[in-house]
């Protein structure tokens, strides 16, 4: 495979609950390359999902550095084009970070198309019409057109997460971060939402995957964590970790669950 | 022996029944006025309690610009003087009786700032109708603005991560998510709030403000009969705060509708 673009390195990445009674994280290094589908795997409790939501400060870290497009996004300020010490503007790199989540959040007071244009109109500055025929066009990729003006109670739990991958697609993002995303779902509704996330990942989205569906990590992934108590213990290619795990804790999980 | 009610009582208070009408008038009008200033000060005072005004801000963070993560300065750091106002303000207002803040309201306030006495209306004596209205919507104001902040934070957190996550602002977030959510949340309890101050206003008698319960001891001033305009008091009451209840219910119900599929 050519050589990839680093677009987001994490260092020593640590996240302490309780003046450090409790490490959530406890220093996870890693690059994220562009392109990268990276499924992030383990027993719960063990960090994934504080991993996952610090890459876009949903959780503030306790230490470590998270550079994404060159700027370290853990710092209160940062340096700007002329050099000068300026606040650091979270919502602009949020913008860049799409993530779906496990109970979907989406907004229960507005249609399935309001949802999704509401960002782009509000953050991007996307003239209405212009928010509304993209918005359209990405329901109609995840065979959601005919609901764009339901509200999301009208919607199975299925649609509802088809729907909040596209209200980030919305936004452009560089990187989508999915937070455990078929995990609230019925059975019969997981397939559907897997099958919308293993599309985005063959246009070459850059993706970080935390998940308990193991058929995804080894079909759809290219690169795999394995983390636990807070630490990344094995991290590889699917073939590596499911083939051929060295850490007694990877293989007794993957005991487990397979 | 005596009958509970005569009702030829009732015949004997019928001259006084302007008193009540006047009353009755009083009632609603410190009652709407309550509500208004009520409404406005818990407003203000909610949006201290949940600002972000830090300034020791900066004592929080090391030389690196990252958050400490213990010690006096990073408490100091997030000390935030107007929620600390405002938190005071409503925890002093809700464990002291309303009828002793009418008191010092009247008394103490108004017995240095002087008001003009005119008569509003002709009958109602500003310089007690006044006093009465700042004291009720001191005390109401502290009550909605909890209702204000608790109905925001009953919107599930996971709207704002959602929110956040698109890029938004926290002031967008405020606007376009969590408060249209919170209204539905908020507007029964504040309806509801507005029932509690019809009947709480009947406390503003004690410092002489012409409501129902001056009519009540107006008659009985003149008349030495007691019970049957208590009656008469407790009817305007029910009047006045079971079809309001009423309507509020009505409003409930048909909001929810919107949940259900």
């Amino acid at each position: 495979m050519a050589t990839r673009d680093s677009l987001i390195q994490v260092t020593d990445l640590k996240k302490y609950y309780n003046k450090g009674a409790i490490k959530a994280l406890d220093g996870v290094t890693v690059d994220i390359n562009k392109g990268d589908v990276m499924v992030v795997i383990g027993p719960s409790g063990s960090g994934k999902s504080t991993f996952l939501r610090s890459l876009n400060l949903l959780e503030e870290p306790t230490g470590g550095s998270i550079v994404f497009d060159g700027v370290d996004i853990t710092k209160k300020k940062v340096k700007n084009a002329e050099g000068k010490m300026v606040k650091l503007d979270i919502d602009q790199h949020r913008q860049k970070m799409g993530m779906v989540f496990q109970h979907f959040n989406l907004f229960p007071h507005m249609t399935i198309l309001d949802n999704m244009t509401l960002a782009p109109i509000q953050v991007k500055h996307v003239d209405k019409a212009a928010a509304e025929e993209k918005a359209l066009a990405l329901l109609d990729r995840v065979g959601l057109k005919d609901r764009a003006g339901a509200y999301p109670i009208q919607l199975s739990g299925g649609q509802k997460q088809r729907v909040a991958i596209v209200r980030a697609l919305a936004m452009e993002p560089e990187v989508m971060l999915f937070d455990e995303p078929t995990s609230a779902l019925d059975p019969e509704m997981v397939g559907e939402v897997l099958d919308v996330m293993k599309g985005l990942a063959q246009e070459g989205m850059t993706m970080v995957v935390v998940t308990h569906e193991m058929g995804f990590a080894r079909e759809v992934g290219n690169r795999v964590l394995f983390m636990a108590d807070g630490k990344l213990l094995e991290q590889g290619s699917p073939e590596d970790i499911f083939g051929n795990p060295q850490h007694p804790r990877l293989q007794d999980f993957l005991s487990k669950v397979l | 022996m005596d009958h509970f009610i005569q009702l030829e009582n009732f015949s004997k208070i019928a001259p006084y029944a302007q008193l009540f009408w006047q009353g009755l008038l009083v009632t609603v009008l410190l009652s709407l006025f309550t509500v208004v200033i009520g409404f406005v000060l818990a407003l203000i005072l909610a949006l201290m309690r949940m600002s972000n005004v830090r300034p020791f801000r900066a004592l929080g963070l090391d030389k690196d610009g990252h958050q400490k993560e213990e010690g006096f300065l990073l408490a100091l750091s997030k000390f935030n003087p107007l929620s600390f106002l405002a938190t005071a303000y409503v925890e002093i207002l809700r464990s002291t009786p309303v009828l002793v803040q009418v008191m010092i309201i009247y008394f103490g306030v108004f017995g240095i700032i002087q008001l003009p006495s005119f008569q509003l209306f002709g009958f109602i004596k500003f310089n007690r109708f006044f006093p009465g209205v700042v004291a009720l919507g001191m005390n109401s104001g502290a009550y909605l603005c909890e209702i204000i902040r608790s109905g925001l934070q009953s919107v599930d957190g996971g709207q704002t991560e959602a929110a956040r996550s698109l890029g938004l602002t926290q002031k967008q977030n405020l606007r376009f998510i969590i408060l249209p959510q919170a209204v539905k949340n908020i507007l029964p309890a504040i309806a509801n709030e507005f029932v509690v101050i019809i009947k709480e206003s009947a406390i503003t008698y004690t410092i002489g403000v012409q409501d129902i319960m001056s009519a009540v001891n107006a008659v009985k001033g003149a008349t030495f009969i007691i019970i049957e305009p208590l009656l008469v008091a407790t009817a305007i009451y029910f009047c006045l705060c079971f079809p309001t209840s009423k309507v509020i219910a009505y409003f409930e119900r048909r909001m929810s509708r919107g949940d259900k599929r």
